[in-house]
């Protein structure tokens, strides 16, 4: 693709990275068909080459950017769809994170907009304040209808029932069954450890089944993802660091052999410091070292062996893809040979694989759009749900969960959950 | 490239074209429907030819066909032109928006309308995509033949505006010959159904005009396609060969045998390196040009072909043969090939693609000059196409940032057209001419041959509104063609700044 | 009886039509003049007889490819490519035994501008889909060339689409590029007797939705089936249902017993050699020897195949005639008593719920000028039709009237 940066522009060393990227489209189109919000709307303008090219506009004027191009930038769900799809090797998501931020520092967004979107993350990163505003949401719930779109469906997504963790993000040490295979650190998530415990709870039970002494350790928070997908690059920048350093403190002081995510959008965010430091002298290499470090749950058990499966007559179940483990982090066939080999019978959603609408805030701040997404995935799942006699919908990722929570009757699970519940563990709910 | 000059008093006009459009195309779920801001239109500003850049005056993206009705309506009598674009994916520059005309774009009108096995016909919106078509009856063993490189995400209605081939229309035909039925609305506003679900058309063929008009007559809204049951066994073939003339010899014999292979594509050393990268499709890298051949059918004639395949090889003295051994194989041969073009795009910041056909038998002397090319032009040249009807797809190799490159790269794509006419072949296989190629015309047409072909025009878009400066190198308009003696006099486009 | 000029060259029809435009004549094209009964009855003041021009002057059979005059006698097209192993995938039929002419006499002008096709149409498509270019003298007497001898080409608007099928109402044809293909190596049809129309359509539908590369698929009722030559059809007294195998001789043989595990369920299932095969065959094509009562009237009626029975029984209701099926259904071929008059009314309002078109292919010159022969047009589709006719014949010079009134 032809730029038309100046010279001035490219000596901005992120900026030349951008263009460098930019670059590598030749506008064939082919991210089209994989984007959500295009499949949805048909417009150019919403989908992943339309926003490449809105992003090129902005970044070659300068300046505040048009509220249009704001519009655009927001509606995407950073799902990574199209970075699958894409054969001239485009790298989307750093471009519409880098395009996040400008936005970020050059548009003024309106009063209510910047409160609510300071909120969230304030909000939904502190573990206490979240449990709060969850309980405030309850009761709400019966009001929900005077408020706007984006505040009703704030508070339809809280869930009903909050159960206390039974595990809080404490720093501590499960220590292996039997003989200690390896030593690893979890991380907790901080939304997930307050909507749901159990997940946490059930991955430390199957790990430690299978050999593993797992530690939380002292100083580990939020990932960073949730700001850094709305712009906000320094708090995430923030969290990284404070994650960072807390993990090499371990990995110095008692060693660890790996840093585990059961939730995949921060497993993608991890796996990404690499990238957000490279060009900071002081933080390159240790971010590398914890990106290298970091597993996705089902990569680690990939790794070694799931232990030996004690349930019998196990259901069917539904698994869906996250967008952050199926693109973030290429992980497709993992999760689903886990859990075959736990004795479920794996049954696919028809069609090509979409996005749940979830998206770490997105379905907050995008309520129509991933209102509908969220419902013509669940109509492709009622397909074969039914007639294949499914009770059950696993997936990787918390916000999968909650927004699939939020609109059907079949029980949304963590696929750890299951894994942990056909080796031994309890069975979900719990 | 020269297009016609924007008409001023439309431009000043623009912001009641706007309102109009407004009310006939309300706001979406989704968002504004007529698109106006300048980020926006930028969105809009090209097609797959992405050298050539222009915003439209305006974007509307219509829902329905009445809706598609009315703005050409309006448009026809307030004399604004139209340019109607589906995903934006020609090669040929088809899709250009122009500064004084409104972009009509068929992005909304993505549904499967009927699925109709008995008479094996599929019934569609315009802007599905070629491969979704495949998809929707793939559970019932059908699919939909044509398969452009693009098909994940080529519109239907692009492929029959364009004619889209693809690498199996050796034995299964371009789009035109799978085509049963249309819903097309003329820039009068007039709403024609051709066709349908039976065949050959009443009165003259008017489908078969369309395919292939290039948005030029009439703005497709609905097609009805045919479907084929799939071959119940399909298997590919990966023939390396040291030499470029060995393979061109080698597809010469395979058609001289009587063996019409359901795709027979060639990819040279550079195309093979880079597809490579992206696709990892288990192509050899030590040889110079790779032939794969697909053979389909019922599992033992497939059997016997290759067979037959494997002992012209043979007699060539080829030192590669692998067939592909299971369905996920076959398609990992072929996801090679399809993504081919823009995997090109990871060796080089930009790339033009060619497309003229030759008679088969001019291949190895015609893939020689084109070597020889590269050379003078100094531009590096990847080869990839069709090579069972001729078909060839150079991918030009230049960065548009440096100086001169691009101008370069055209004229190396020149010239190669025109060695593909001087072999006996053809401008354009399956890309169209669009705006690309217009200028070469007089290369294959006389001015006689071209003017009947306006007439067409004339016939279905009188005041030349449909996608000007496109396909035609002179503007005719309709009245002087209508003269029964005709005057010579050409009105070439007046020069604006190029991009 | 119209003056018949007989040109030589090329430039001669030029010369002729140009002079017939200064004489604001016209002219009606004919190759062999084997379809002059197919179309509306027009008056014209010469007869442009093209059987002089008759060169096959391209034939390269590695790149499946031929040109030759428009006057070029399809016998020997036939034969040239016979010795090669190659043919005309698209079968064009024989019509002259419907029209009463003697045998083999067409041309490939006339096969072109008639668009015409065989029992391989439901595969292997039409004239259309294999003319690759022609050189043609317009209405305007200006000569000029379209398409090229490649497949692949869009190389401008696809005007060998519109000459195919215009009856020779736009341009005269001077000379044709056609595809070739290789000639299947072996042929076999399998058979089913004695099912009624809906089940012998029911019949061809399911092979056809199965893997068999089913090439040709027709049902003839039982009366029609008694016309045939070939014994074993005309022995049986039943309705005859058959589709048609070709390719490599093991292919055809696995391909034929799938069909015939597909049709255990009915009875009577037999096989058809290479002799027997193509005998039946070229009679389906032809049409002439199965409906061969001349004084009769004969519609060719295109339909989606699954409407098939359903229309002719509807058709039947209202008037006593003949029919058979090709196209797996999708083609009826019917015909009745040749005095009777609005029979094609009777067949359009059928059609207008099923879709398709009907033309009157035979019938007496007084039939053929007060039903429409081919389908009527929409308002909007007629103003298109017309439009195109201005542009290329705006004198109508050429065949004028033949297809619509005015055009």
């Amino acid at each position: 693709m032809k730029t038309n940066f100046t010279a001035d522009q490219r000596s901005n060393p992120l900026m030349a990275m951008m263009e460098e990227n930019l670059r590598k489209c030749v506008h064939c189109g082919f991210c089209l068909p994989s984007c959500p919000t295009y499949s949805v709307s048909g417009d150019e303008r919403e989908s992943p080459r339309g926003r490449i090219y809105l992003i090129k506009d902005m970044l070659e004027r300068e300046g505040a950017p048009n509220k249009e191009i704001v519009t655009h930038i927001d509606s995407c769900l950073s799902c990574l769809a199209c970075m699958s799809a894409c054969p001239s090797g485009v790298n989307y998501q750093h471009y519409i994170d880098y395009a996040r931020h400008y936005v970020e520092n050059h548009h003024q967004r309106r009063g209510f907009e910047r409160f609510m979107r300071m909120l969230l993350v304030y909000t939904i990163t502190h573990a206490k304040v979240f449990k709060i505003a969850l309980k405030v949401a309850k009761l709400a719930k019966p009001f929900s209808r005077f408020f706007g779109l984006k505040i009703s469906n704030m508070i339809s997504m809280a869930p009903t029932k909050l159960k206390t963790a039974e595990i809080t993000n404490e720093a501590r040490i499960y220590p292996a069954e039997g003989i200690r295979i390896k030593r690893v650190g979890l991380l907790m998530g901080c939304a997930q450890n307050v909507l749901r415990p159990s997940v946490n709870e059930a991955t430390i039970r199957l790990l430690t089944r299978m050999g593993m002494e797992v530690v939380v350790s002292d100083g580990v928070g939020c990932c960073g993802a949730l700001s850094h997908h709305i712009g906000k690059n320094d708090i995430a920048r923030d969290s990284a660091k404070t994650n960072i350093d807390a993990w090499l403190k371990e990995f110095d002081q008692r060693g660890l052999d790996n840093i585990i995510i059961n939730a995949a959008g921060c497993g993608t965010e991890v796996k990404d410091y690499a990238y957000m430091f490279k060009d900071d002298p002081a933080y390159k290499g240790k971010a590398q070292k914890i990106s290298d470090l970091t597993r996705d749950i089902s990569e680690l058990i990939s790794e070694h062996q799931l232990p030996t499966v004690k349930l019998s007559n196990q259901p069917n179940i539904i698994y869906h893809d996250a967008c952050s483990l199926i693109h973030g982090q290429g992980i497709r066939l993992e999760p689903r040979e886990h859990l075959k080999s736990a004795g479920f019978e794996v049954v696919e959603i028809p069609g090509r694989h979409f996005c749940c609408g979830s998206a770490g805030s997105y379905n907050l701040l995008q309520p129509t759009m991933a209102n509908e997404l969220k419902d013509r995935r669940l109509a492709l799942i009622g397909e074969v749900s039914d007639s294949n006699k499914v009770s059950i919908l696993a997936t990787g990722n918390i916000g999968c969960l909650m927004q699939f929570a939020s609109g059907t009757d079949l029980q949304v699970v963590h696929t750890v959950e299951l894994l942990d519940w056909a080796t031994g563990g309890l069975k979900p709910p719990y | 490239m020269r297009m016609p000059t924007p008409d001023a008093k439309i431009i000043s006009k623009r912001s009641i074209i706007v309102e109009r459009l407004q009310q006939i195309v309300p706001r979406g779920a989704f968002g504004e429907n007529v698109i106006i801001d300048s980020a926006g239109l930028s969105a809009y500003e090209c097609d797959g030819l992405s050298a050539y850049r222009q915003l439209p005056l305006v974007v509307v993206l219509p829902e329905t066909t009445e809706q598609v009705s009315k703005i050409l309506k309006y448009c026809n009598e307030t004399g604004v032109k139209v340019v109607a674009r589906g995903a934006g994916t020609s090669l040929s520059g088809g899709a250009l928006p122009l500064a004084d005309a409104v972009m009509l774009g068929l992005g909304k009108f993505n549904q499967i309308l009927n699925i109709d096995y008995a008479n094996r016909a599929v019934v569609t919106q315009s802007g599905v995509t070629n491969l979704s078509i495949s998809e929707a009856v793939s559970a019932a063993d059908f699919y939909y033949a044509p398969d452009p490189s693009s098909q994940i995400v080529c519109s239907i209605g692009g492929n029959v505006a364009e004619n889209s081939g693809g690498v199996h229309c050796l034995k299964y035909g371009l789009t035109t010959n799978n085509l049963l039925g249309l819903e097309i609305v003329l820039m009068n506003g007039d709403i024609i159904k051709l066709g349908g679900k039976h065949l050959d058309s009443e009165g003259y063929d008017l489908l078969g005009i369309m395919t292939g008009s290039e948005g030029l007559l009439g703005v497709i809204t609905e097609v009805t396609l045919r479907i084929l049951k799939k071959p119940e066994t399909a298997r590919a073939m990966l023939i390396g060969f040291d030499d470029a003339a060995l393979a061109g010899d080698c597809v010469a014999a395979i058609i001289g045998s009587g063996i019409i292979p359901s795709g027979m594509e060639m990819m040279d050393k550079l195309a093979i390196k880079a597809t490579e990268e992206f696709v990892h499709a288990g192509y050899p890298s030590n040889i110079e040009t790779l032939l794969i051949v697909e053979l389909d059918g019922p599992l033992d004639e497939v059997t016997d072909l290759i067979a037959r395949v494997q002992n012209i090889v043979n007699g060539l003295g080829s030192g590669y043969i692998r067939v592909s051994e299971s369905e996920t194989e076959r398609e990992k041969f072929w996801a090679g090939r399809k993504a081919a073009f823009p995997a090109i795009g990871r060796i080089t910041p930009d790339y033009y693609c060619v497309d003229g056909t030759i008679p088969r038998a001019r291949l190895p002397e015609v893939l020689m000059r084109i070597s020889k090319m590269s050379q003078k032009y100094k531009l590096r040249v990847a080869n990839v196409f069709h090579a069972g009807d001729g078909n060839l797809h150079p991918l030009i190799m230049y960065d548009a940032n440096k100086l001169g490159e691009l101008e370069r790269a055209e004229e190396f794509g020149t010239e190669i057209l025109i060695l593909c006419v001087e072999v006996g072949g053809v401008l354009t296989g399956e890309h169209g001419v669009g705006v690309e190629k217009r200028d070469l015309m007089e290369k294959v047409f006389t001015e006689e041959d071209l003017k009947q072909q306006q007439r067409l025009k004339c016939a279905f878009d009188p005041n030349g509104l449909l996608n000007p400066g496109k396909v035609f190198p002179t503007l005719h308009r309709c009245a002087e063609l209508g003269r029964v003696h005709i005057h010579h006099g050409q009105t070439p486009f007046p020069d604006i700044p190029r991009f | 009886m119209n003056k018949s000029l007989i040109p030589h060259t090329k430039k001669e029809v030029l010369d002729i039509i140009r002079a017939t435009i200064n004489d604001k004549a016209s002219i009606e094209i004919i190759g062999a003049g084997s379809k002059r009964g197919w179309g509306r009855p027009y008056q014209t003041s010469e007869l442009l007889d093209l059987s002089k021009l008759s060169t096959v002057t391209l034939y390269e059979p590695q790149e499946l490819v031929m040109t030759a005059d428009a006057g070029t006698r399809m016998e020997d097209v036939r034969q040239i490519l016979a010795e090669n192993h190659q043919h005309l995938a698209f079968e064009p039929p024989d019509l002259s035994l419907l029209y009463g002419g003697s045998k083999n006499t067409g041309t490939l002008g006339g096969t072109v501008a008639a668009n015409l096709s065989g029992p391989r149409r439901i595969q292997s498509g039409a004239a259309r889909d294999y003319c690759l270019g022609f050189v043609a003298i317009s209405g305007r007497g200006e000569e000029f060339k379209s398409g090229g001898r490649v497949v692949k080409n869009v190389t401008g608007f696809d005007l060998s689409k519109l000459l195919s099928g215009s009856f020779g109402t736009l341009a005269a044809m001077v000379s044709v590029t056609i595809k070739v293909l290789p000639s299947p190596e072996k042929t076999r049809t399998a058979l089913v007797f004695g099912l009624d129309d809906k089940m012998g359509i029911q019949a061809l539908s399911e092979t056809l939705q199965g893997p068999f590369e089913v090439n040709a698929a027709a049902h003839l009722p039982a009366g029609i089936a008694k016309n045939s030559s070939i014994a074993r059809i005309n022995t049986q007294g039943q309705s005859v249902t058959a589709v048609r195998l070709q390719g490599p001789a093991i292919s055809v043989e696995k391909r034929c017993q799938g069909v015939k595990a597909l049709w255990q369920c009915y009875e009577g299932f037999e096989e058809l050699h290479s002799h027997n095969s193509d005998g039946l065959w070229s009679e389906i094509r032809d049409i002439g020897s199965l409906l061969n009562n001349q004084s009769n009237q004969i519609w060719r009626i295109s339909v989606p195949p699954s409407e098939g029975a359903d229309l002719v029984a509807k058709i039947r209701s209202d008037i006593q005639c003949k029919t058979f099926f090709d196209w797996g259904g999708g083609l009826i071929w019917l015909a009745t008593d040749g005095k009777l008059e609005g029979v094609g009314t009777i067949i359009r309002s059928a059609l207008r719920l099923a879709g398709g078109h009907a033309t009157l292919l035979r019938g007496s010159s007084e039939l053929r000028l007060t039903s429409d022969v081919f389908q009527p047009q929409e308002p909007a589709l007629y103003r298109l039709t017309k439009s195109v006719k201005d542009n290329f014949d705006p004198g109508r010079v050429l065949n004028p009237g033949r297809m619509y009134e005015g055009i």
